[in-house]
């Protein structure tokens, strides 16, 4: 989220798309209730009825997968109205930038942007046009045909209403509702926000969708203002933070990038990674990665080894290789991976195309599993269709602590770091995450100093100052805190900077202080700030709040350094600094300084920095030629689709995902079952409040599972009467990768779609399930049996083995099935 | 035994009596235990309300079949009112409440007693019927059942006042009748007047029971 | 004592049920197996281990759909039939005006379970007791808010005084306007679980329109009660007056021995 729970309350217009806020993330609605009684319009964009639309002002219904038709046709209506906040798209944006000639739109280039080769995009085309001294040519009048303002209406001029509706199925009237009404939030003084979930992101375009969002809320000046921002509603509890602190093989921590092997040295890797500019009053925040990196390398290895040296001992990529989820499993499932740690997750349920998942394990020499409760993935060898005695796979299961049982700090969407206190002992042997992973650094390192290995250094010279350590020099116990205050970082020498001295070994107070020379350690330059010298910020419980806007300062804290909505320096008026919404303003300039929220890269009114500091050129991406497949959105059909073809282009499905499903790419689980009669039933996946990700936690827990016990699809009245389906019966829903058993939910809330003047129907299941929990199965003695039985496998058995261009998440809401009455 | 005396019941019937008799009593007293709470306190001795409901409901088991064999005993006597002479029986109250010169002859039963046999017979079952919904009331549709209370109580109301006037009249209000269920024998002049015309008839039919 | 009332604010219900959930967590009510039969509702209706349940009810409408939840749970009647019937005075009103239950009390004579116009008790044949919500009295009485109310993420459950509630009630009435009304306030005295419901009434599943305490109820207990011992008393009485003025029958008399002794 760029803005935070509490903000949601001020917004004039909540649009939630790509999510059911409602259920699945129950709180949010404390605040969208808020705003409704404050007088705001609440906007539901979903295939199906929800309980987030029942509160909603305006439904709106879409066949899956087609959101950046029906965003691109609201970009489209604002442009033609001319509804956009004129100022701060001209300050606040590259609307004003002139792109290369040579570059050309989908719609003047069969579909696709110039540059596609191989299913890669050469971005010289895309590049903006400099002056000899290498700043960006500008037409402020927003004229120039060349200008990212006249290229996007002229890109989204293609989507008028009648085409998205042909597209999306959604009658024209409630097209220009919604639009009518959203584009009301570009008025100065009014703010729109947009909730979205995995119902944008789990999409071969899903990083397109957000973008196209992103487009229109910098259209209606909507970004870096109380009650706006773009907000992604996090899914787990500390996916934010375990984001922040790499979860994804492509970034460090803090969004620094991973190493390849092109880049042998770290002076080579700060030259390719550390973005320049010489637009005049651009701050250009990641000028300061040498920084960072040689921070995180000193968190690493301390002062044992060189900046150099430290850099040489982190893995690489190999250049063009993806280590992503969908690529890894494709290894296993080919016999390329050995070893597997599953930790706190369970693959054989949350990874698209199940099957293939669980076949993969099968392929594995060791598995480890690490986790609070059985599951399907530690128990593979007991699951449907499978024969112990043929697998080789050995299995071992470390108990661990639940997120109760153990201290430490979680970070939610709102990107609130907030400290929890151990509430409980761990069962039996359970033990943090922690510990755990301290007793195996310490055996592995023991094995490198004993038998050596490539780059044993990686392991061997790294500290783990953990806590207090024991006569052998090992960590007796891991004490969090002193992870905490890695992460934040400290001074290695003494320093002085500003006039001030700062002592070797005290915390660095904030980023601003991070060195590039080692005199710095910071394991995580974001989270530079969280715990200094005056404590743990964290740990933070104050309840005052003299902003007026519910940002609450001193409760937990925020990163960046404390600030609580992020571009917050464009929610002023770039010349005068008054703030637009002058009743909910974020900061506010008292002559001297800005008050209210951390500013975010704003200087003196007037002084004409442009607000978005962490993009070299300051101001927000219109046009944004970083990503794979395209510098604007363009609406692509999932990989499964129920029509022949684009209506919008003759490029039928994103040209720069990776594809396993064709000849010599992948194997028959992989198969993908586009426009077939045998599937002809559009299909999404979902979560229910009761249950949360694969159920792991959630099935276990007695009165969870009595309020939802059964795997369900939901399916239309028109269909189930087409198809002979009862409410309540049993049936089977189909893919080309596999079936799955469901209870019938037979809803009025599901109408089918006219697209392009066929009758489209969509179905949904929710992915909480899996055999473990369920009675038919076999119980030997010593497993665990649950207090209330559920039913039903896991959805992942029919979604396809396919991912988003930029991120490779796999498209699991939009997919083909076919749905029977179960046979026998 | 003296001579001369008349037996009016056999021993089965007065055992059907008694415990239809105590049945009652037992039921009321536990009923009554139950329906208001200031006589709550019936229920101290037992040990709870609970208790006092569980006897309520098991006395309710005896109660059932005797004031089923009750009724097929007294059916054709007490259960059928004849006409004119009970009418004419009716119009002078019996002479129970004011002086009447000749009070038309009765058989076993005078109409009073008939009435009191309708009353006991009809709510009886009534109280059997709703008593035994009640107990077991789960799977009755709700209105129904909340109807059952309604007449349970109904049927009490009725009974209860009728109890005192059968207690009244087999006792002191007309000596002699005591005898007539405890020990089957009453004497010629309480028969005379309570039951001349069953008297007659049983001496001209011979069935007469006298004691030697 | 004040009274307080929970005001419950469809128009604000997410069906969410986390108010469902902290009910049996707070009552330490325990899960009972469950299937699904073609609905979000589960378990289907309000059980001895379900005090409060969600009804979930699809409606539609010239080709709108619109979904409806329902905190479903007691009402809190101030002229309530469950205590009115309750022989143990298990039942009873606490200070707050609330219905409470005291276990021990309770004979499990299910007379509450059918007198209720809500249809809310519930006889749970393990313990052989009746058991409903109890608007958490063991919180309510230590100041604190019931569970239900305490987990409801969107301010759909409120409790406070019963004056403020109702304003709020009805001031949130106004504000929905169309078919909105305050449900509750004005049958069997005031409930002390109030609604604010966007639909009229008749809409709701199960929620009866015009809720009064059954009639039969009344008969019994507020005639036939009384009528039952004034009448045994005047039967009693008559018989005494029967006795000193017109005196036992005479039924002595006759020649045998055993006539006269009888009637000496
Ligand atoms: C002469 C016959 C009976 C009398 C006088 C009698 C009287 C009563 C009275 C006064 C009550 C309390 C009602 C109230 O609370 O208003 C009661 C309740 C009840 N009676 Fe009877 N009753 C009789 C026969 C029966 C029978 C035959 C049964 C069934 C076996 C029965 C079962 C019940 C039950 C189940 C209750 C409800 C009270 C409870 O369960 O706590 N009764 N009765
Ligand atoms: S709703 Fe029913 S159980 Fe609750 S107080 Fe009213 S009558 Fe009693
Ligand atoms: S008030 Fe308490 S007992 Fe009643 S429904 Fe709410 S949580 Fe359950
Ligand atoms: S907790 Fe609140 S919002 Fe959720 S179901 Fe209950 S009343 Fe509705």
């Amino acid at each position: 989220m760029t803005n935070h729970w509490i903000d949601i309350q001020y917004s004039d217009c909540v649009l939630i798309m790509g999510s059911n806020a409602a259920s699945n993330h129950p709180i949010s609605f404390k605040y969208v209730t808020k705003a409704i009684e404050n007088g705001a319009k609440l906007i539901s964009v979903d295939p199906r009825f929800t309980q987030t639309s029942s509160k909603a002002d305006i439904y709106a219904s879409l066949r899956s997968g087609t959101d950046i038709a029906f965003l691109g046709g609201m970009i489209n209506y604002i442009l033609e109205n001319n509804l956009i906040q004129e100022k701060y798209v001209k300050y606040y944006t590259n609307a004003s930038f002139l792109v290369n000639p040579d570059f050309k739109l989908p719609g003047e280039n069969e579909g696709v942007f110039s540059g596609l080769k191989d299913a890669t995009y050469d971005k010289s085309s895309w590049a903006f046009q400099t002056d000899l001294k290498g700043v960006v040519k500008k037409d402020m009048t927003l004229t120039d045909p060349n200008c990212v303002y006249q290229l996007l209406k002229k890109h989204y001029s293609r989507y008028n209403p009648d085409i998205v509706s042909r597209i999306t199925g959604t009658p024209k009237d409630k097209l220009l509702e919604v639009y009518k009404e959203y584009a009301k939030t570009g008025a100065v003084g009014k703010a729109g926000t947009i909730m979205y979930a995995m119902g944008w992101t789990q999409h071969t375009v899903g990083v397109q969708n957000i973008r196209t969002m992103s487009i229109i809320q910098l259209l209606l000046g909507n970004m870096g203002v109380a009650g706006g921002g773009v907000n992604a509603l996090r899914g787990e509890s500390n996916v934010q933070g375990s984001t922040d602190h790499a979860l994804l093989f492509h970034i460090l921590p803090g969004y620094l990038k991973t190493p390849s092997a092109s880049l042998p040295t770290l002076a080579v890797y700060n030259a390719k990674n550390t973005p320049t500019t010489v637009e005049p009053n651009s701050l250009n925040w990641w000028k300061n990665t040498p920084k960072y990196m040689a921070s995180f390398l000193r968190a690493h290895y301390g002062v044992s080894a060189t900046l150099e040296e430290a850099y040489g001992y982190l893995p690489k990529l190999d250049d063009g290789q993806n280590y992503s989820w969908l690529s890894l499993f494709d290894a296993m499932y080919k016999e390329k991976l050995t070893g597997f740690f599953s930790w706190g997750q369970n693959p054989a349920c949350s990874g698209a195309s199940s099957n293939k998942t669980r076949q993969a394990i099968t392929k594995l020499d060791w598995m480890v599993n690490v986790n609070i409760f059985d599951n399907e993935t530690g128990s593979f060898w007991k699951g449907p269709g499978m024969d112990p005695k043929k697998i080789k796979t050995e299995v071992f299961m470390l108990p661990c602590s639940a997120s109760i049982e153990k201290e430490g700090s979680i970070i939610n969407s709102g990107r609130w770091m907030q400290w929890r206190y151990k509430a409980v002992d761990s069962p039996g042997v359970a033990m943090p995450d922690g510990e755990i992973i301290s007793e195996l650094f310490y055996k592995v390192r023991e094995l490198y100093e004993k038998e050596g290995g490539p780059l044993k250094e990686a392991i061997t010279k790294m500290t783990w100052d953990y806590g207090p350590k024991g006569v052998d020099g090992t960590v007796r116990h891991l004490d969090v805190h002193y992870i905490a205050k890695e992460i934040n970082g400290y001074f290695l020498e003494d320093k002085e900077i500003n006039g001030t001295l700062y002592k070797k070994g005290s915390l660095v107070p904030s980023f601003a202080f991070l060195q590039d020379d080692g005199s710095t350690s910071s394991g995580n330059w974001l989270y530079c700030n969280s715990y200094t010298e005056k404590g743990n910020m964290a740990a933070r419980r104050g309840k005052k709040d003299e902003s007026g806007i519910g940002l609450y300062p001193e409760w937990a804290w925020s990163w960046p350094v404390n600030r609580r909505i992020i571009y917050n320096g464009a929610s002023v008026d770039p010349e005068t600094g008054r703030p637009w919404d002058t009743e909910h303003p974020v900061i506010i300039w008292n002559g001297s300084s800005w008050v209210g929220d951390v500013p975010d890269g704003v200087a003196a009114p007037g002084a004409g920095r442009p607000p978005f500091i962490m993009k070299p050129h300051g101001v927000g991406s219109i046009f944004g030629p970083g990503l794979a497949d395209g510098p604007f959105p363009e609406h692509y059909e999932p990989l499964e689709c129920p029509i022949e073809k684009n209506i919008l282009s003759p490029q039928f499905v994103n040209p720069t995902i990776k594809r396993w499903d064709e000849e010599g790419t992948g194997t028959d689980v992989d198969a993908r079952a586009t426009c077939d009669p045998r599937f002809p039933i559009v299909c999404s996946t979902y979560r229910v409040s009761e249950h949360w990700q694969t159920g792991l936690m959630t099935r276990w827990c007695p009165w969870l599972a009595e309020m939802q016990p059964s795997m369900f699809v939901e399916i239309g009245t028109e269909l189930a009467k087409n198809k002979g389906i009862k409410n309540g019966e049993i049936v089977t829903v189909k893919s080309v990768r596999g079936q799955v058993d469901a209870v019938a939910i037979v809803t009025e809330r599901w109408k089918p779609f006219t697209i392009d003047g066929n009758t489209i129907h969509e179905i949904g299941i929710p992915w909480h399930y899996g055999w473990v929990t369920t009675k038919m199965r076999e119980y030997v003695h010593g497993d665990k049996k649950p207090e209330v039985f559920t039913f039903g496998d896991s959805a992942n058995i029919v979604t396809p083995f396919i991912g988003d261009a930029n991120t490779m998440i796999p498209e699991s809401k939009a997919f083909m099935v076919n749905v029977e009455r179960k046979e026998g | 035994m003296k001579k001369g005396m008349i037996k009016v019941s056999d021993s089965f019937e007065r055992i059907v009596h008694w415990c239809m008799a105590i049945s009652c009593i037992i039921l009321m007293i536990s009923g009554l235990g139950m329906m208001f709470h200031s006589f709550n306190f019936i229920a101290i001795p037992v040990g709870g309300l609970k208790n006092l409901k569980l006897i309520h409901n098991f006395t309710g088991l005896v109660f059932i079949p005797s004031l089923l064999f009750a009724i097929l005993i007294w059916w054709k006597e007490a259960g059928i009112f004849r006409f004119p002479e009970d009418l004419e029986w009716i119009k002078v109250a019996g002479g129970y409440l004011w002086h009447v010169d000749k009070v038309p002859e009765t058989g076993k039963y005078n109409p009073g007693q008939k009435a009191f046999f309708w009353a006991v017979a009809f709510f009886g079952v009534v109280m059997i019927v709703t008593g035994l919904i009640m107990w077991f009331p789960l799977g009755f549709p709700v209105k129904l059942v909340r109807w059952m209370y309604t007449l349970h109580a109904l049927g009490f109301f009725v009974i209860f006042s009728f109890f005192f006037v059968h207690l009244y009249l087999g006792t002191v209000g007309v000596p002699g009748s005591v005898s007539a269920i405890l020990t089957g024998w009453v004497t010629r002049s309480w028969a005379e007047k309570q039951c001349p015309k069953w008297l007659k008839e049983m001496e001209e039919s011979g069935k007469l029971e006298v004691s030697e | 004592m004040s009274e307080k009332i929970k005001l419950c604010d469809l128009s604000k219900c997410t069906g969410c049920r986390g108010c469902q959930l902290a009910c049996k967590q707070w009552n330490q009510l325990p899960a009972k197996q469950t299937v699904n039969y073609g609905t979000y509702q589960n378990p289907p209706d309000l059980q001895p281990n379900t005090w409060n349940v969600i009804r979930f009810q699809e409606i539609s409408e010239n080709g709108a759909v619109d979904w409806l939840f329902r905190h479903d749970a007691c009402m809190h009647c101030t002229d309530a039939a469950c205590v009115k019937v309750c022989p143990s005075g298990a039942l009873y009103h606490t200070k707050y005006g609330t219905v409470a239950l005291d276990s021990a009390k309770c004979i499990g004579c299910k007379e509450c379970v059918f007198a209720c116009p809500f249809e809310v008790p519930r006889y749970d044949p393990e313990t052989d007791k009746v058991i409903k919500c109890d608007m958490c009295y063991s919180r309510i009485d230590n100041a604190m808010q019931p569970a239900c109310v305490k987990a409801c993420p969107t301010g759909a459950l409120r409790f406070g005084d019963k004056k403020e509630m109702l304003q709020i009630a009805y001031a949130r009435a106004k504000e929905l306007g169309g078919d909105a009304s305050v449900y509750g306030d004005t049958f069997v005295d005031g409930t002390h679980m109030i609604y604010v419901l966007p639909r009229k009434a008749a809409v709701y599943d199960r929620l009866p329109e015009k809720p009064r305490v059954p009639f039969s109820v009344i008969a019994w207990k507020d005639w036939l009660k009384p009528l039952s011992l004034l009448a045994a008393g005047g039967v009693v009485g008559g018989a005494f007056l029967h006795y000193i003025i017109h005196g036992p029958k005479d039924t002595s008399g006759g020649g045998d021995q055993a006539s006269r002794e009888g009637g000496e």
